[in-house]
C-alpha cells in the first residue's frame, strides 16, 4: 500500500477523533449549567434543608478544574483524552468512568461485532447467489420480507422479537423460548465467568434475540446492495471471457463475480457503522443488556455529564477504528485501486 | 426528461392553451398514473402512508371522550384523554370505552397513537426539510467555489459520517434542555443538525456530474449566470435526487426522534411515539402482560417506516435506475 494513501486515511482517522472529542466538550458546556449545584439542590429539596449549597458546588466545581477558563478546560481535556482518560463520574463516585466502561463496552462490542458480521456476510452471500442463479426466482421470493424487515429500525424490530418469541410463546405454551433480558442467567452467583461453557451457553442464549433484531433487519440491504453489484459485474468483458474460457461455474462465482462485487459492500459497511452502533445502543436498552446502552440511560437519567461524555467518546472512537480498518482492508482485497486518497 | 422535449417542440405548450386543467391532465397526470402503475413499491408506499394518514384524521374527527370531567377548557378531548396526569386504570377491554385499552399511567391508547403520529412525522418532516436546505446549499458552493471551501466542505462530511449521530444527539438533548426533555422544536432542530452531511454528500456528487453535461455548458456559452444555471437549468434536473434524498432524511429523521424519545431524552410527558416507548420499556410492560400497550405503537411505527421505505426504492428507480438501494 503506498504511503500516500494510509496517510490520508490516518489523517481523516485523527480528524474524526478531533471533532468528535471537540463535540463531546464543547457541546453540553454550551447550556452554561452547573450540574454540581443542580444536584445539590435537588438532594437539599429532597431532605428538605438548604444550606451552603453554592460553598460545596464552588468546592466540587475547583476540585474538578470546571471553574478554570474554557480553553484551559479544554486543553488538559485534549491530554486526558489522549491517554484514553475519560474522567471520573460525577455520581458514581466508587468507579471512574474509565471502569464503568470496561465493565459494559465488552457486551457491546460483542453484541455488535459478532451480529454485523453475521448479517453482513449472509446477507452478501445471498444477493450473490440471488443474481447467479437468476433463474431460480423462489429466491428472490423468498427475499421479500428480509427486504420489508430492513425497513425498521433494529430496536422496533426487537420489540417485535421480544413480543414474538417471547411474550406469545409463553402465553401459548407455557414456556420461554429465549430470555427477555439480561446477558446470562443472573441467578448464577459465580458468573460472569468466560471458563465455564455452561456460562458460555446462557450468555450466547441471551444474546439471540438482541443479536437477531440486529441481523434479520440488516440482512435485506446487503443482499440488494450485492445483487446490484453483481449484475454489473456480470456484464463485465472478463465474465464473458472467463466463460469462453470454460472456466467451471464455482470458479467464475467465488474468483470473478464475487471478488469483484465486494468491494462497494465494504464501503458501504464503512458507512453503516455510525449507524449500527447507534442501533444497538438502543437494542441493549430494550433487551436490558448490560452493555454501554444500559450505563448510557442511568447516566442521562442521573445527568451525569461526565459518564455521558466518556461513553459518547468511547463509542465514536470505536466507530472511527472500525472505518479505519475496513479503509486499510479495501486496497488488500482490490489491488487495483488508486491510492491518490479520492 | 422533460426539459429536452420542451426545448425541442419550443412554441408548442402555447398553442395548447384553451384548458390549462385538461392540459396539465392530459401531459402530467396521465403519463404521472400511467408510470405508478409500473412503480409498484411506489404505489405501495403511498398507499400506507395514505391509510396511517387517512385513519389519523378519521380517528380525530370521530373518536370522542366522554369523560369531561376535569377537563381544563381549551384542551380537546383528545389531548386530554392523552395528557399525562393518570385519570384512567390501566386495562384492555376492547368493546369499552377505550377501544385499544389504557396505559398503566391511566392514558388512553389510542388517542395517545392518533396525536402522537403525526407529531412524530412533523418533527422528522422539520428535521429533514432544514437538513437537506443546508446540505444543498453546501453542495452548490463546494461544486462552484471549489478549491478550500469545497475542501472543508468535503472533510467536515467525511469526518461527521462515522459519528454515530444518535450520540451527538443525545449530547445536545442533554445541554439544551436538561431535565425536562427537548421539546418537539427544539428536536426537530437538534436532528436536522445531524440531517445534512448526508444529502450534502449525495447532492455534492451529482452536481459535479452535472456540470459537465452539455445542457449547462450550453447554458454557460450562452451568458446564463451562475445563479440561473443552477435554477433554471440543474435544479428541475435535480429534483428526483433531493426527493430521494428527502425521503431518506425523513426516515432517518423519525428514526432519530423516536430514538431519543425512547431514551427519555424527549418530553416524556408528550404524547408522541417515542414516549410511549420509553414507557412501555422503562415501567416492563411486557413483564406485566400489557401487550395492549405494546403493540398499537409498534404497528404503526412498523407501518410507517415500511411505507416510508417502499416509497424511497420507488423513488430511487426514477432517480436512477440503475442503482440498487442499499439500506
Amino acid at each position: 500500500m503506498p504511503s500516500k494513501y494510509i496517510v490520508g486515511r490516518v489523517g481523516m482517522f485523527f480528524l474524526t477523533i478531533f471533532l468528535a472529542s471537540t463535540l463531546v466538550f464543547f457541546l453540553p458546556r454550551l447550556s452554561g449549567r452547573d450540574p454540581f449545584r443542580e444536584k445539590l439542590f435537588e438532594e437539599a429539596q429532597r431532605g428538605g434543608y438548604l444550606e451552603d449549597v453554592d460553598e460545596i458546588a464552588a468546592a466540587l466545581n475547583e476540585k474538578y478544574g470546571f471553574d478554570r477558563p474554557l480553553w484551559q478546560q479544554y486543553v488538559v481535556y485534549l491530554s486526558e483524552i489522549a491517554r484514553f482518560d475519560l474522567g471520573t463520574s460525577q455520581f458514581t463516585f466508587s468507579k471512574s468512568n474509565n471502569q464503568l466502561l470496561a465493565e459494559t463496552l465488552g457486551w457491546t462490542i460483542g453484541l455488535t461485532f459478532v451480529s454485523a458480521m453475521v448479517a453482513f456476510f449472509i446477507g452478501t452471500g445471498m444477493g450473490a447467489i440471488m443474481e447467479w442463479r437468476r433463474q431460480n426466482t423462489g429466491l428472490l421470493a423468498a427475499m421479500a420480507p428480509f427486504l420489508m424487515m430492513s425497513a425498521v429500525p433494529y430496536f422496533i424490530f426487537g420489540l417485535v422479537l421480544l413480543t414474538v418469541f417471547w411474550f406469545s410463546w409463553l402465553q401459548a405454551f407455557d414456556w420461554e423460548l429465549f430470555p427477555p433480558y439480561g446477558a446470562y442467567d443472573p441467578t448464577v452467583e459465580e458468573w460472569p465467568n468466560w471458563s465455564d461453557f455452561r456460562f458460555l451457553g446462557s450468555a450466547l442464549w441471551h444474546a439471540t434475540l438482541p443479536a437477531l433484531s440486529i441481523v434479520l433487519v440488516s440482512l435485506g440491504g446487503w443482499a440488494m446492495g450485492m445483487r446490484g453489484m453483481m449484475v454489473t459485474t456480470k456484464g463485465e468483458d472478463y465474465m464473458l471471457q472467463a466463460e469462453a474460457k470454460g472456466l467451471p461455474d464455482n470458479v467464475r462465482f467465488y474468483r470473478y463475480a464475487i471478488r469483484n462485487s465486494l468491494l462497494p459492500q465494504l464501503t458501504g459497511l464503512a458507512l453503516q457503522i455510525g449507524l449500527i452502533v447507534s442501533g444497538v445502543v438502543l437494542v441493549e436498552i430494550v433487551f436490558t443488556y448490560p452493555g454501554v446502552g444500559g450505563l448510557l440511560v442511568q447516566s442521562i437519567r442521573n445527568s451525569d455529564y461526565p459518564l455521558i461524555q466518556g461513553i459518547v467518546f468511547v463509542l465514536a472512537f470505536c466507530t472511527a477504528v472500525t472505518t479505519l480498518l475496513l479503509d486499510m482492508i479495501y486496497p488488500m482485497i482490490d489491488p487495483r485501486i488508486s491510492y491518490s486518497g479520492n | 426528461m422533460s426539459n429536452a422535449t420542451d426545448t425541442v417542440t419550443g412554441p408548442e405548450p402555447m398553442m395548447a392553451e384553451p384548458s390549462s386543467f385538461e392540459s396539465i391532465y392530459r401531459e402530467r397526470l396521465v403519463p404521472m398514473g400511467r408510470y405508478l402503475r409500473r412503480n409498484k413499491l411506489m404505489v405501495g408506499g403511498l398507499s400506507i402512508l395514505g391509510v396511517i394518514v387517512l385513519l389519523v384524521i378519521i380517528g380525530h374527527l370521530f373518536y370522542q371522550q366522554d369523560d369531561r370531567k376535569g377537563n381544563p377548557q381549551g384542551v380537546s378531548e383528545l389531548v386530554y384523554a392523552a395528557s399525562v396526569p393518570p385519570r384512567l386504570k390501566p386495562s384492555w377491554n376492547p368493546w369499552g370505552e377505550y377501544p385499544l385499552g389504557t396505559d398503566e399511567q391511566g392514558r388512553d391508547i389510542l388517542a395517545h397513537v392518533l396525536i402522537g403520529t403525526p407529531k412524530t412525522f412533523r418533527i422528522g418532516a422539520i428535521a429533514a426539510a432544514i437538513g437537506i436546505g443546508v446540505g444543498l446549499i453546501l453542495a452548490f458552493v463546494g461544486a462552484y467555489v471549489g478549491g478550500w471551501a469545497d475542501l472543508i466542505i468535503r472533510l467536515l462530511v467525511d469526518s461527521l459520517i462515522p459519528i454515530p449521530g444518535l450520540l451527538v444527539l443525545i449530547l445536545i438533548a442533554t445541554s439544551l434542555n436538561p431535565g425536562q426533555g427537548l421539546t418537539e422544536n427544539q428536536l426537530a432542530f437538534a436532528i436536522a443538525v445531524l440531517a445534512w452531511p448526508g444529502p450534502a454528500r449525495v447532492i455534492r456528487s451529482q452536481v459535479l456530474v452535472m456540470r459537465e453535461r452539455g445542457y449547462v455548458t450550453m447554458a454557460q456559452m450562452s451568458g446564463t449566470s451562475a445563479l440561473g444555471i443552477i435554477f433554471k437549468e440543474m435544479m428541475p434536473n435535480l429534483a428526483p435526487y433531493l426527493l430521494a434524498s428527502y425521503v431518506a432524511a425523513l426516515t432517518g429523521a423519525m428514526l432519530a426522534t423516536i430514538g431519543v424519545e425512547t431514551l427519555g431524552l424527549g418530553d416524556i410527558d408528550a404524547p408522541t411515539l417515542g414516549a410511549m416507548l420509553y414507557w412501555i420499556i422503562f415501567t416492563n410492560a411486557l413483564l406485566k402482560a400489557q401487550w395492549w400497550w405494546l403493540i398499537p405503537p409498534i404497528v404503526v411505527i412498523v407501518a410507517l417506516f415500511v411505507g416510508l421505505f417502499m416509497i424511497s426504492a420507488g423513488l430511487d428507480e426514477v432517480a436512477n435506475p440503475r442503482l440498487r438501494r442499499r439500506v
